[in-house]
């Protein structure tokens, strides 16, 4: 069942992504009349409920690859590859992800081995919102599983993407993994995700917007001090004339917060190396608008591909060696606590709910490269006197 | 018989008639004695690209000049070079030297080749320097000066081993040459007007070329001035309409408003990152780049009326001017735009460019009176006497204040007699210009309290910053005031007395061509006052100059 390496689905993927990347959504309506409001996402994260002492993982953060490799090594081999200890985590990396039995690298080949259990979140209060059902949108999407309470106390929440990595080191705020994509975005450009919320009529509150998502091909505008600036202009990415990302959702502006109807929104990413169009099945978001317009932050909830998401982790490479990570484990435990878009034939979920918090600054999404095209752009002056004074 | 003569004469009374009116309404001026000005710094960078081209690298830093009559041009008239100016001038003399000489330039800048490489070689070095020494020094070299200069070639590639290295010294001695860093002005007899003086041909030369291209001149206007025809009308009017119609007016135009602008100052602006995060070097240099393509456009490319930039909603926009301005920009990753700001949006004509609200301001807040000042100095050209040394600026600049906006602020100036002369000239304008911040932004209200950006020039009243342009595009002052500051460009001198009636005149002339600038230009150009100059008082007694690069 797990014999495909998943070396293999990463090189599939990436012949593959060029088509996946160019199918653009039909609109779902055309816009209403009105001005449109764009932003870039600045940081992008998983929404993870972290105490002071670590409670939520009572066992204690997850043991890496380099540890289970150290354990399985008699001790003239521990000598005999770490140069006697000296190496460093980071140095024997190869050796020590080559731990299969036939020298296979476990994150590209994750069944080759069984390792301990998988250390999962096992608090009851997390970030994330209610994707499996009491809304009806999903119902019948679901595969059985814990739920969490929200931080402000709500029901039902789903958040296994959480569950799973929250007590790993390198997932967790601040972690390796996050603060490399970010900066990674930061510093190259790649993956940087625009939205454009058009048909607003008023920026504060409006029954009918709709939010469109974007690859920005610029870079961000940064200060002399690498903050990002507002008022930027980033131009979408297209091929033969189109988006190739034009994921499209109705929403609603409720007091100054974007609040959008579940829908598929494919979202360009990257970071660690790996670059991806990752799917965000039934995302929702709720995006508050600063009352000057410049910026945002918000919450956005959705059932995650489990290959997405396990080929990303396969392919983090060496930066595991300091974020204390374990593909073989995470594997298995992905694919246990899996609890959205069941396998029609297996019956197994095939896709992990999730919760992400980001920021991001007001920009002017640029379609085409001709001004005229320009959202956001006209009248802006008249826009703000009259939005936000 | 009698009928006939009488149609003759009445014939000949209109056509004198006609040429009174003609000649009669230019008034003749005597000009000023001839100048001697050190090159500013474009002129130095311009020259170099033009005769040694774009990929010659000049690096160091020049002395500054002391702007007088709002320019830099004519401060150059003042100007000597200091010890310190001097090395600098040297450095940069022996590193474009050697790029000439480099192996990479020298098979097209140098033309001919040793005939060994390692020795040297008076015939090549004496081509070469012919021909460079010409367009250095703005004439051709004296036979002393070429000799000279292959000399110490000579004796340097003894000396290095390097024919190439050798003319780089030759070279690097010619570019510290006062006959190339001075722009020297030799008078001759005036073969028209016994016991007066005229500029020679190459001193006319030069001061067109400077005056349109903003550099030296080129093979064919030195080709003219030696062979003397620069001195006839028909021959100078023909270089005129040449370099008027040559893709390099708009490079000396450039340097012109440039000068004008006090745009020389972008490149040390700097303002608070805190308080203005999206201001920064690529927005300065932007803003005074993004002023100078709007001003080409109306004058040159459009060849509009002036006073168009002073209300044009068409401008050019840059990745990092989009942020300032908050408008899209087509290409954020470089490049410019054309952007017309839409009706309604108060950004209209340059006086709102960040070129001019940014740079009149202050590092972390607006000026209403630094603009004002500017306004008046700089498009108006009026005088604002400087502040009095006694001021007291505490008041003003007391935190504990409870005004919060500059125009509470500025009602100390109203109160303070000593302060109150200046800031009536100054401060009614200027507060007009308080919707843009310190940084060109456009804003309603200042620490939460809205902005009163009411304003008054000279008695036009506007209600906010996008009334100043019409304010200026109707005051007479603006184009009188570009009549002055082109005049004083193109002699490189403030105007004097006898300059008066010329310049009303021409502030006329440029009135009845539409306020169109390249007639003004050309108007100016061919004006024999350009070119008047008076006895130099050393040589009152007798004329005697020789002709130069003849000795």
């Amino acid at each position: 069942m797990m014999s495909t390496s998943l070396f293999a689905r990463r090189a599939a993927f990436v012949s593959l992504f060029g088509l996946l990347a160019i199918a653009a959504q039909a609109p779902l309506h055309a816009a209403a009349n009105g001005q449109s409001m764009g932003f870039v996402v600045t940081t992008w994260n998983i929404a993870s409920y972290e105490t002071r002492f670590v409670d939520e993982c009572p066992e204690g953060l997850n043991v890496g690859y380099d540890e289970y490799w150290w354990r399985s090594l008699s001790k003239p081999d521990r000598a005999r590859y770490t140069d006697n200890g000296l190496k460093s985590r980071l140095e024997r990396y190869f050796n020590a992800i080559r731990r299969g039995p036939n020298g296979e690298d476990v994150c590209m080949n994750p069944t080759v081995v069984k390792d301990p259990p998988h250390r999962l979140v096992e608090s009851e209060k997390a970030y994330g919102m209610d994707l499996d059902g009491k809304d009806g949108v999903t119902a019948g999407r679901s595969c059985p599983h814990k739920e969490f309470t929200g931080i402000d106390g709500t029901k039902g929440v789903d958040n296994q993407l959480y569950r799973l990595l929250g007590c790993v080191y390198g997932f967790r705020s601040y972690g390796q993994f996050e603060a490399n994509e970010n900066e990674n975005r930061k510093s190259n450009g790649k993956g940087m995700t625009l939205i454009e919320i058009t048909g607003v009529d008023n920026p504060r509150n409006d029954p009918e917007v709709t939010v469109n998502f974007y690859r920005s091909i610029d870079l961000y505008t940064l200060d002399g001090s690498g903050r990002f600036l507002p008022h930027g202009s980033y131009r979408i990415d297209t091929y033969g004339g189109k988006p190739r990302y034009a994921s499209q959702v109705r929403g609603k502006i409720v007091n100054g917060v974007l609040i959008t109807e579940p829908g598929d929104v494919n979202l360009p990413f990257y970071g660690n190396y790996t670059y991806q169009n990752r799917l965000f099945r039934d995302l929702r978001m709720r995006m508050t608008l600063s009352k000057d317009g410049d910026s945002a932050e918000g919450t956005a909830a959705a059932y995650f591909d489990l290959d997405e998401l396990m080929f990303y982790i396969g392919g983090l490479g060496p930066i595991q060696s300091t974020a204390i990570s374990n593909c073989p484990s995470i594997y298995v435990a992905a694919h246990e606590i899996a609890d959205g878009y069941p396998d029609p034939k297996t019956g197994e979920c095939t896709a992990l709910s999730s919760a992400f918090v980001f920021k991001a600054v007001s920009a002017f999404v640029v379609h085409d490269g001709a001004a005229g095209t320009m959202s956001a752009g006209q009248g802006w002056w008249q826009r703000v006197k009259e939005w936000f004074r | 018989m009698s009928r006939v003569r009488g149609v003759a004469l009445l014939a000949l009374a209109l056509s004198f008639g006609i040429l009174a009116a003609c000649g009669g309404g230019t008034p003749a001026t005597r000009g000023a004695e001839p100048g001697m000005r050190l090159l500013t710094e474009p002129q130095y960078r311009r020259i170099i690209a033009d005769i040694f081209g774009e990929q010659i690298t000049i690096g160091g830093t020049f002395d500054p000049l002391v702007r007088t009559n709002g320019l830099l041009t004519v401060g150059s008239s003042d100007a000597h070079i200091t010890p310190a100016g001097l090395e600098q001038l040297d450095r940069m003399a022996r590193s474009i030297a050697a790029q000439v000489t480099s192996e990479e330039n020298r098979d097209f800048l140098i033309p001919c080749a040793p005939a060994d490489a390692l020795s040297p070689d008076p015939q090549c070095a004496r081509l070469f320097f012919r021909d460079t020494g010409r367009l250095l020094y703005r004439r051709p070299l004296s036979k002393d000066e070429l000799d000279a200069a292959v000399a110490v070639a000579d004796a340097a590639t003894t000396e290095l081993g390097s024919f190439h290295e050798g003319l780089a010294a030759g070279l690097a001695g010619m570019l510290i040459s006062p006959s190339f860093l001075f722009v020297i002005e030799e008078v001759e007899p005036d073969p028209d007007r016994e016991g007066a003086v005229r500029l020679d041909a190459y001193a006319k030369a030069a001061r067109l070329s400077f005056f349109l291209w903003g550099t030296s001149p080129d093979d064919e206007l030195l080709r003219v001035a030696e062979s003397g025809e620069l001195h006839a009308p028909r021959m100078m009017k023909k270089q005129v309409d040449r370099l008027l119609d040559s893709p390099r007016l708009e490079q000396g135009l450039r340097l012109f408003f440039d000068d004008m602008l006090n745009f020389e100052n972008i490149a040390r602006l700097e303002k608070d990152a805190i308080i203005y995060p999206a201001f920064s070097t690529a927005v300065a240099n932007d803003a005074r780049e993004q002023t100078l393509r709007t001003m080409m456009d109306v004058v040159l490319r459009q060849d509009g009326d002036y006073r168009d930039v002073f209300t044009t909603r068409k401008t050019f926009l840059s990745g990092p001017l989009g942020r300032i301005y908050r408008v899209p920009v087509s290409r954020p990753d470089g490049g410019w735009m054309e952007y017309e700001f839409p009706e309604g949006d108060p950004r209209v004509g340059i006086a709102t460019h960040i070129s001019f609200t940014a740079l009149h301001s202050h590092a972390g807040r607006s000026s209403p009176t630094l603009r004002g000042k500017a306004i008046r100095e700089i498009l108006l050209c009026q005088r604002v006497p400087d502040p009095p040394g006694t001021v007291d600026f505490s008041k003003f600049n007391d935190p504990q204040s409870p005004a919060h906006t500059a125009r509470e602020r500025l009602t100390v100036h109203s109160i303070e007699p000593a302060c109150a002369g200046c800031h009536k000239l100054t401060d009614p304008v200027g507060l007009g210009m308080e919707h843009i911040d310190g940084a060109g932004q456009l804003r309603t209200s200042e620490e939460g309290y809205p902005i009163d950006a009411t304003g008054e020039l000279d008695g036009f009243n506007f209600k906010d910053v996008a009334g100043i342009g019409p304010a200026l595009r109707e005051n007479p002052a603006a184009p009188a005031c570009l009549v002055n500051r082109l005049y004083s460009y193109a002699t490189a001198r403030t105007p004097v007395r006898n300059e008066r009636k010329y310049l009303k005149h021409l502030e006329h002339r440029f009135e009845d061509e539409g306020f169109k600038v390249r007639a003004l230009l050309r108007e100016i150009a061919l004006g024999e006052a350009m070119y008047a100059v008076k006895q130099p008082a050393a040589q009152t007694a007798a004329v005697n100059v020789s002709p130069r690069g003849k000795s």
